[in-house]
C-alpha cells in the first residue's frame, strides 16, 4: 500500500460525500410536507409570520441555492440549529451519538468474539450434528424479529427473575459501570444476536470453500493438524469476504438501530433519526445522514487497507 | 398543538364564565375499586411517569408534544380542574361579568379582563411575580419572531395595562370568550430572565423558570427529566401544610406501549398518563397497579376528503359512508370505554349540546347505506366494489402511523366499508406528513382523535376558513351559527346557535363523530390524591396534590 494510494483514496471520499450529499438532499426535500407545517394548524401564526419563519430558515429559497448554503456551512464546518428544537445539530448528535456508539461497539465487540468461533467450528465440523445445531441456532438467529426477541427477554429477565432493567440507559444518579452494563446487556444481546448468526454464516460457508482447496489438501499432506491447516491457511483466505461484510456493518455503529433503541428506550442517533424525520428537521437530517455516509465510507475505505494485512498479495499502487 | 391528539384551534375556549356543564370525573378503577387514601398525605417519594412521546422542548408556547412536564412547572393565572371548571391559579379570582373581572367596552363590542394576582408568589429564583410578567408572556409570544407552536390569544389583545404590581389589565379587541384557556393558562414567562433574550435558542426552554411546584433539575433528552420540589411554592393544603408533597418527579421517555407495560409490571413506572386501550386490557388485573379511568374531551371522528374526492362531495356518499359504521364494534375493539356519540359537541357540553334527533347523524344501518350508494349512481361491480363510469370506489383512511389504537380502528372501517362495496385501504403517514394531510386535505378519509380544551371552538374545525378545516368543507349556514356561538356572551344566544351548528352539522355531514373518549391512566395504588383532568391542560395541572403512601401501606 503506497501513501499515495491512501491519499487518492482519501481525495476520492470529497466528491463521493458531495455526490451522495445532493442525493440525499434532494430525498429529504421531496419527502411531503415541511418543518413549518408544524404551524399549519395555528390560527395565530399568520401567514406573514410563517413567511419570517421560512426566511429565518431559508426554506424560502429555490432548493439549489438552499442546498448551496448548506454545503458551504458544512464545509466550513458549521452544522447549523435543529428547527424543532433551536438547538446546535452538533450537540444534538454529540449528545446521542456516545449511546449509540456504546450500543453498537458492544454489539459488534459480542458479534466478532463468538461469530469468528462459531464459524470456524461450525466449517470444521462440517456435516456433524454440532453443524448441524449451530446451523439451526444461526437460522434462528437470522429469523427471529427483533421486537420479540426484545419483549421475551424484557419478560424473563425484567419481570420473571427481575435480574436486569427493561429499558433505559441508566440509572439517574449511578454512573458506575456495572449499571452501565445491566442497561446494556438487554440491547447489546438482541442488536448482535442476526449478526453473530450471519457472520458466522458467512465465515463458514468461505471457510468451507477454503478447506477444499489444494493448497489445503498439501497442507494436510505436509503433516498439520485441522487446527493448525485452519488457523494458518486457510483461515486468513477466508476471511477477506467477512472483512467486507463486517466493515459495512461498523457503519451501523453511527446510524444507530431503530428497533432495539425505541423497544429498550435507548437515545440513541436512530431515535433522534426517526424524530427528526417526522418533524423534517432538514439541518439535523443531512448532518445525521452525512455522518453516516462518512461512516459507510470510511468503513469501506478500513477494510481495504485490513485487506492488505490479511493478505499480503493485496497491493494497492 | 399539543401531540397529535389536540390541536392548538382546540385549546382556544369559551370563557370560564360560560362553562356551567357539570362535567362528572368519574375517576374509577378497572382492576379493583380505586383505594381511598388510608391516611392523611405525607411529604416525599419519588415518582416515576412514563411518557409516550419524546420531548423536543420544555418551553410550553414551543412544545409540540403535551405538557405534561411543563404543566407541573409552570403556572398561567387560571386552569382547568378536574371538572373542566376554571379556578384561579396565580390569579385570586377567575374574572366574569358578575365579579366585574370583565367589563364590555366599546359598546359591548369589546371587553377587558382585570385579573388580581395571588400576593407572595415567587418564581423558582426567589424574584416575586408582578403584572409586568404577565404582560410581558404576552409581548414575548406575540413578537413574530419568536417560533412558537402555539400563540392562542395573542392576536385578540389590544394591549395590556398594569396599574400596579398585583394587577395586569388585559384589553381586548372584541368580545372574546375564548380568553380563558388560551394565552394566559398555558403559563406565564419570568420577565427578569427572559427580557431582550431570543427565545427560540434560549436556555429556558431546556430549563424553564416557573411559579409551580416542581422544578427542572436535568434534562436528558432522549432518555428523563427530573423535577424536583419547588421550596418556594407558594400552594398549601387544607391543613396549611405546604404543597407539593412528592419531592421528586422523574419523567422517562418510553417511546414503545409494550415496553411501557413491562416497566409498569416490573414496578419501574409508577405512572403512565394516557395508556393505549390495547396498553390497558394488557394491564387489567395486574397486581398493585390501578387502571384509573376518567373522562376526556376527546373524540374520534372520520373525516371526509373533499377535497380530493369528488366523491365525497356527494352528500349522499357521504350519509352513505356514515350508515355503514358499526360504533359497536369500534367501541368492543376498544376494551369498551369509550362511548358511541352522534354529533360533533360532545354530550359533557351540557350548555351546548342538542340531544334533537335532526341534530344527530345517521346511525348504523347498512341497508339504507347500500341503497343510498345504488341510488346515487354507484353500482357494484363483479368483484363487489362499486364503480361508477368504469372506476372502482376505492378509498385510503388515513391515521397515524405506530398509533396502536387507531390502526385498530381503522381496520374495523376498512371492513365495514368493504361491506357496502367500498375498497378501502390503509393510507397511513406519520409526523409532518400526517399533519400535512390531515390539514391540508390531502386525504380520502381520515380517522382522527382530538382533545380539546373545556370548550371548543368549533370553527376551527368547521368554519370555512377553520384552521383545522382540511376537508373542504364550506357553509354559509355553518359560518353564521358559528360566528354567533363564538362571539356571545349570552348563554341562551350560544345555545340556540349551538343548535343550530349542530343541525347544519347532521344535514352537511363534513365530518361523521364515533366515540366520545375516556382517559386511562396506569398508577401504582401507592399514588394517592390523583385526579384525571379531562381537557387538554394534562393530569399534571393537579399534581402538588399527589403524594406517595409509604412502601407497604398502600391499600
Amino acid at each position: 500500500m503506497s501513501q499515495a494510494w491512501l491519499l487518492r483514496r482519501l481525495l476520492g471520499v470529497v466528491p463521493l460525500l458531495l455526490a451522495i450529499s445532493v442525493l440525499l438532499f434532494t430525498i429529504v426535500h421531496l419527502a411531503p410536507g415541511g418543518p413549518t407545517d408544524v404551524y399549519a394548524d395555528n390560527p395565530s401564526v399568520t401567514p406573514q409570520a410563517l413567511a419570517e419563519i421560512r426566511i429565518a430558515y431559508g426554506l424560502d429559497q429555490p432548493l439549489p441555492v438552499q442546498y448551496l448554503r448548506w454545503a458551504s456551512a458544512m464545509a466550513r464546518g458549521v452544522w447549523g440549529y435543529s428547527i424543532r428544537t433551536g438547538r446546535p445539530v452538533t450537540t444534538e448528535i454529540a449528545e446521542r451519538l456516545p449511546a449509540s456508539l456504546l450500543l453498537g461497539g458492544t454489539a459488534l465487540a459480542l458479534s466478532a468474539l463468538l461469530a469468528l468461533p462459531i464459524g470456524i467450528l461450525s466449517a470444521a465440523l462440517r456435516r456433524t450434528a454440532v453443524d448441524r445445531v449451530l446451523t439451526l441456532v444461526s437460522f434462528a438467529g437470522i429469523s427471529v424479529p427483533v421486537f420479540w426477541l426484545a419483549l421475551m427477554l424484557q419478560l424473563l429477565f425484567s419481570i420473571h427473575w427481575t435480574l436486569l432493567p427493561a429499558a433505559g440507559y441508566e440509572t439517574i444518579g449511578d454512573t458506575g459501570v456495572l449499571d452501565h452494563l445491566r442497561h446494556l446487556a438487554m440491547p447489546a444481546a438482541v442488536l448482535s444476536l442476526a449478526t453473530i448468526a450471519n457472520w458466522s454464516r458467512f465465515l463458514r460457508g468461505s471457510l468451507v470453500d477454503a478447506l477444499q482447496q489444494d493448497y489445503v489438501r498439501t497442507a494436510y499432506a505436509k503433516g498439520h493438524g485441522t487446527a493448525g491447516v485452519i488457523v494458518h491457511h486457510a483461515l486468513r483466505n477466508a476471511l477477506l469476504p467477512v472483512v467486507t461484510i463486517i466493515s459495512l456493518d461498523l457503519a451501523s455503529l453511527i446510524s444507530g438501530a431503530i428497533i432495539t433503541e425505541t423497544v429498550f428506550a435507548w437515545p440513541g442517533i436512530g431515535r433522534l433519526f426517526v424524530e427528526s424525520m417526522d418533524a423534517r428537521d432538514y439541518p439535523v437530517l443531512m448532518g445525521l445522514m452525512m455522518l453516516g455516509s462518512l461512516a459507510l465510507v470510511l468503513a469501506n475505505l478500513c477494510a481495504d487497507l485490513v485487506y492488505t494485512l490479511i493478505d499480503p498479495r493485496i497491493r494497492y499502487e | 398543538m399539543r401531540g397529535p391528539r389536540t390541536p392548538i384551534g382546540a385549546r382556544a375556549s369559551v370563557a370560564a364564565l360560560l362553562l356551567s356543564f357539570a362535567l362528572v370525573s368519574s375517576v374509577t378503577s378497572v382492576a379493583a375499586p380505586l383505594p381511598l387514601p388510608s391516611a392523611s398525605p405525607v411529604h416525599g417519594g419519588t415518582l416515576t411517569v412514563g411518557i409516550s412521546y419524546d420531548i423536543d422542548t420544555l418551553n410550553v408556547y414551543v412544545t409540540a408534544a403535551l405538557g405534561d412536564i411543563e404543566a407541573a412547572v409552570v403556572e398561567g393565572l387560571v386552569a382547568p380542574d378536574e371538572h373542566a371548571h376554571y379556578v384561579p391559579v396565580l390569579a385570586t379570582e377567575v374574572p366574569t361579568l358578575a365579579n366585574g373581572g370583565i367589563e364590555l367596552t366599546h359598546q359591548g363590542k369589546a371587553m377587558r379582563v382585570t385579573y388580581h394576582l395571588r400576593p407572595g408568589v415567587l418564581w423558582q429564583d426567589g424574584v416575586p411575580l408582578t403584572s409586568a410578567d404577565v404582560k410581558f408572556t404576552w409581548e414575548a409570544v406575540k413578537d413574530p419572531h419568536f417560533l412558537a407552536e402555539s400563540k392562542d390569544g395573542c392576536e385578540g389583545v389590544e394591549s395590556i395595562d398594569t396599574p400596579d404590581a398585583a394587577t395586569a389589565v388585559v384589553n381586548y379587541r372584541s368580545v372574546s370568550p375564548a380568553f380563558a384557556s388560551t394565552l394566559f393558562t398555558f403559563g406565564i414567562l419570568p420577565r427578569h430572565l427572559l427580557a431582550g433574550k431570543d427565545l427560540n435558542h434560549d436556555p429556558y426552554n431546556d430549563k424553564p423558570l416557573g411559579t409551580g411546584p416542581f422544578m427542572v433539575s436535568e434534562f436528558r433528552r432522549g432518555q428523563y427529566v427530573v423535577l424536583d420540589r419547588n421550596p418556594l411554592y407558594w400552594g398549601r393544603d387544607a391543613a396549611g401544610r405546604p404543597l407539593p408533597y412528592l419531592d421528586r418527579i422523574i419523567f422517562n421517555v418510553i417511546p414503545n406501549s409494550n415496553t411501557l407495560g413491562t416497566l409498569i409490571r416490573a414496578g419501574e413506572i409508577l405512572f403512565a398518563p394516557r395508556i393505549p386501550v390495547m396498553l390497558a386490557k394488557q394491564l387489567r388485573g395486574t397486581a398493585g397497579i390501578d387502571l384509573v379511568t376518567g373522562p376526556s374531551l376527546g373524540w374520534s371522528y372520520l373525516d371526509f376528503g373533499m377535497k380530493q374526492v369528488p366523491a365525497l362531495r356527494d352528500p349522499a356518499v357521504r350519509r352513505a359512508i356514515a350508515e355503514a359504521i358499526n360504533r359497536a364494534a369500534l367501541v368492543k375493539a376498544a376494551g369498551n370505554y369509550p362511548q358511541p356519540i352522534h354529533s360533533t359537541v360532545l354530550p359533557v357540553f351540557e350548555t351546548l349540546y342538542d340531544p334533537e334527533p335532526d341534530a344527530a347523524v345517521p346511525d348504523y344501518d347498512p341497508a339504507a347505506a347500500n341503497a343510498a350508494l345504488d341510488l346515487a349512481g354507484y353500482p357494484r361491480g363483479p368483484d363487489g366494489i362499486r364503480v361508477r363510469e368504469g372506476r372502482p370506489l376505492e378509498l385510503g383512511i388515513t391515521t397515524q402511523s405506530g398509533d396502536i389504537d387507531g390502526e385498530i380502528a381503522e381496520q374495523i372501517l376498512i371492513a365495514e366499508l368493504k361491506a357496502i362495496g367500498i375498497a378501502a385501504y390503509a393510507d397511513n403517514k406519520s409526523g409532518i406528513a400526517y399533519r400535512q394531510a390531515r390539514y391540508k386535505g390531502a386525504f380520502d378519509l381520515q380517522y382522527g382523535r382530538i382533545t380539546t380544551a373545556a370548550d371548543p371552538v368549533y370553527s376551527m374545525f368547521y368554519g370555512t376558513h377553520g384552521p383545522l378545516n382540511g376537508r373542504g368543507y364550506t357553509s354559509a349556514a355553518m359560518d353564521a351559527a358559528l360566528a354567533r356561538m363564538e362571539t356571545s356572551l349570552v348563554p341562551e344566544e350560544r345555545r340556540a346557535a349551538g343548535a343550530e351548528m349542530q343541525r347544519v352539522f347532521a344535514r352537511d355531514l363534513p365530518s361523521l363523530p364515533l366515540l366520545s373518549y375516556v382517559s386511562i391512566a396506569a398508577k401504582t395504588r401507592r399514588l394517592q390524591g390523583y385526579v384525571t383532568n379531562p381537557t387538554n391542560m394534562t393530569d399534571f395541572v393537579g399534581v402538588a396534590h399527589w403524594w406517595l403512601s409509604p412502601r407497604g401501606t398502600a391499600p
